[in-house]
């Protein structure tokens, strides 16, 4: 049982990190923690849902299409209507992304109403048993390709200039504007790869799940547990923090009650900001005077 | 001049007693007509449920077919809407309408069980005759309110059926129970757990699935552990597709599992993918037929004759046998109708049957929950199957 857990919790955990991570992405180029992510996650499930059912498109074909649209959304997102806001109170910016979300959410209401629709499965295979163990095609499907997603991303910001560049930006758009970047386009930049990312979480859990308007709400919960645990700002911590948040999930539902399962994310943001504000690998807050 | 006080008093008293009657009188007989019964319709015509206001188009297909037969003693059935959108402030507002401005006779319909508890003390309070047609939760009809009369089973009839059914399966010992926390799932988990321990069955494992959970390992793994013979999902649409796909993928697919009447079997397989998975789901299913069956054509046809475009699904018919029993009552006072005549008539429903709903409608002045029971649906050979019992046909 305890591998047989440890295993289902890796491959939610894997969707949890993408999450994590997507909030990660645009918190750590903006400051911003865009409390609409959830329904971006779940319009990306729902644009790769309308190639692949509606419009007969291959599933990796509309992935990649929905991840396409997911990014030039979050980058106009950004260029329409954050850039705007960006000098006002912060509150200003957190409406925005929960307004944004809204519209999202209204949109697939209006049109698929509270209807739950099936997405089909991408690896239909039998389940392989190894003595008690079941390993699935979807759990190697979504652990295989967060694994593949993740080393892409964060070879990218080591050993690229690009990394640098982002990296320099995080620690002072002001100092970053003085050697020359761009800050806003790496803004709307950063507001494109989160929304891609949190679509692709989306894609890989709607065939797995089901696919319904309010999909996006507790994801958008478990996203902001594992950066909470992983430490804001911190793209490894939110990975291992989602993957953390998708075993204890596993573990507290099997050896506790099943009724743990839901508040663990939530037991899980008390607890760190109680016990360790700065989550496992974020830095602590100072301040000069 | 003593006298003449008294006399006065007396003709005062004796004045205010007529007004009385002649208000009672009005009282008695308002919204009617000498060719109308005015019927208050509340339901969910808009908003998100509006899919439940099925059950109230089958409903007035069926007062559309007794005006066309000539009404009753002459007077038609004619339905005043109102709009609750599944929101308990709008149908507090909609029930105050229909009774202190249109001034029905009466009150038949209603979806959604937390609205229909908000309208109850308001209705309660009039006196005005009102049948629950479709909401399920027993706290509408149950403590007795004299004017109110459950039309559907309600929540404990439903759950006290699928335990009845799970126990019908010979050998079956150990019963595990998973479900929501939310009163829904508990309305009818509660009866359940009633009646299996009733019959010496504890469950075995009690488990949680919360709404919005895309992943029920946690749980399968559970019941692989306490192997059960019968499982009891009390589990929203997503959710029971996400369990019995998790139950398949664990090697627990053989295990049956009893669902409630918020699920269907042919949709629960539209969305988990293949037969395989749903092939040993059972569902409550309050008709005597399968919805495309012989037995259920003919109400088919007449709610397609007075709403051609209407899409039938699970709702469409739930109301049907309500209504019937409204008519046979409205048949048995006779030309002379009053609302308490009325109220006395359908304390005399006694076993009725509707043709439609699979368990008969019973309502005394001591009890107002009409429908004790209901069907159960499963495949059998592969084809949707009404049950009666465990491998019974009904």
């Amino acid at each position: 049982m305890f591998l047989q857990l440890t295993l289902g919790g890796l491959s939610q955990g894997a969707i949890y990190a993408l999450v994590a991570l997507s909030l990660t992405v645009v918190y750590r180029s903006t400051t911003v923690v865009n409390f609409g992510h959830g329904d971006f996650v779940m319009a990306g499930a729902f644009i790769s849902y309308v190639l692949v059912v509606i419009a007969g498109v291959a599933f990796l074909p509309a992935a990649v299409l929905a991840v396409l649209a997911m990014f030039v959304l979050g980058v106009l997102f950004s260029r329409g209507l954050i850039r705007r806001v960006r000098g006002g109170p912060h509150i200003g910016l957190a409406l925005m992304c929960i307004a944004a979300g809204y519209v999202l959410r209204g949109i697939a209401r209006m049109v698929w109403g509270r209807e739950v629709l099936p997405m089909p499965r991408v690896f239909d295979i039998e389940p392989i048993f190894i003595g008690n163990l079941v390993i699935t095609g979807d759990a190697v499907f979504i652990i295989g390709t967060v694994l593949v997603l993740l080393l892409t991303l964060f070879g990218l910001l080591a050993f690229t200039d690009l990394g640098k560049m982002v990296q320099a930006v995080y620690q002072s758009p002001r100092g970053a504007r003085l050697i020359g970047l761009n800050v806003e386009l790496f803004d709307d930049f950063s507001w494109g790869v989160g929304a891609a990312l949190g679509a692709i979480g989306g894609i890989l859990i709607a065939p797995v799940s089901l696919l319904h308007p309010d999909l996006g709400a507790s994801f958008l919960i478990k996203g902001f547990a594992a950066m909470t645990l992983g430490g804001f700002g911190a793209p490894f911590g939110a990975v291992l923090g989602g993957l953390i948040l998708g075993v204890a999930e596993q573990y507290a539902g099997a050896y506790i009650d099943t009724s743990l399962i839901e508040i663990t994310a939530y037991l899980v943001i008390v607890l760190v900001l109680f016990l360790r504000p700065q989550g496992l690998f974020g830095r602590k807050a100072v301040v000069k005077v | 001049m003593k006298r003449l006080k008294t006399v006065l008093a007396c003709a005062v008293l004796a004045a205010s007693a007529v007004t009385a009657q002649a208000q009672s009188q009005d009282w008695e007989t308002e919204g009617l007509s000498d060719d109308a019964i005015t019927i208050g319709v509340m339901g969910p015509f808009s908003g998100n449920a509006a899919s439940y206001s099925k059950a109230l188009i089958g409903m007035m297909a069926y007062y559309d077919k007794i005006n066309d037969e000539g009404g009753i003693y002459g007077r038609k059935l004619v339905a005043v809407q109102e709009d609750t959108a599944c929101d308990s402030a709008k149908g507090i507002a909609a029930a105050k309408k229909l009774l202190s401005q249109d001034k029905v006779f009466m009150l038949q319909g209603n979806s959604c069980s937390g609205v229909a508890l908000a309208m109850r003390p308001i209705i309660e309070d009039s006196g005005v005759p009102w049948i629950v047609a479709h909401a399920v939760s027993d706290s509408i009809s149950d403590p007795l309110a004299k004017n109110i009369f459950h039309g559907v089973p309600t929540g404990s009839a439903n759950g006290r059926a699928m335990a009845a059914f799970v126990l019908s399966k010979p050998d079956t010992k150990k019963v595990a129970i998973i479900e929501h926390s939310n009163d829904w799932a508990h309305s009818y988990s509660d009866p359940a757990r009633a009646y299996l321990e009733e019959h010496g069955v504890t469950p075995t494992e009690e488990l949680t699935m919360e709404r919005g959970e895309t992943d029920a390992t946690a749980q399968v793994l559970r019941l692989r552990q306490d192997k059960p013979d019968f499982i009891i999902a009390a589990l929203y649409e997503a959710e029971t597709a996400i369990f019995l796909r998790d139950l398949k993928k664990y090697g627990l697919g053989d295990i049956p599992v009893m669902g409630t009447a918020g699920t269907d079997l042919e949709n629960t397989m539209k969305r988990t993918g293949d037969f395989d998975t749903v092939k040993n789901y059972y569902v409550i299913h309050s008709y005597i037929d399968n919805l495309d069956g012989p037995k259920m054509k003919p109400w088919a046809d007449m709610i397609h004759k007075y709403y051609p475009d209407e899409q039938l699904s699970t709702f469409s018919f739930v109301s049907i046998g309500s209504a019937e029993a409204l008519v046979a009552a409205l048949k048995a006072v006779g030309p002379d109708l009053t609302r308490s005549k009325l109220i006395d008539a359908l304390n005399q429903v006694h076993d009725f049957d509707t043709g439609i709903l699979s368990d008969p409608i019973t309502w005394t002045p001591e009890d107002h929950q009409g429908v004790k029971g209901s069907a159960v649906a499963g495949f059998v050979d592969g084809k949707p199957t009404v049950l009666k019992a465990w491998g019974q046909p009904y």
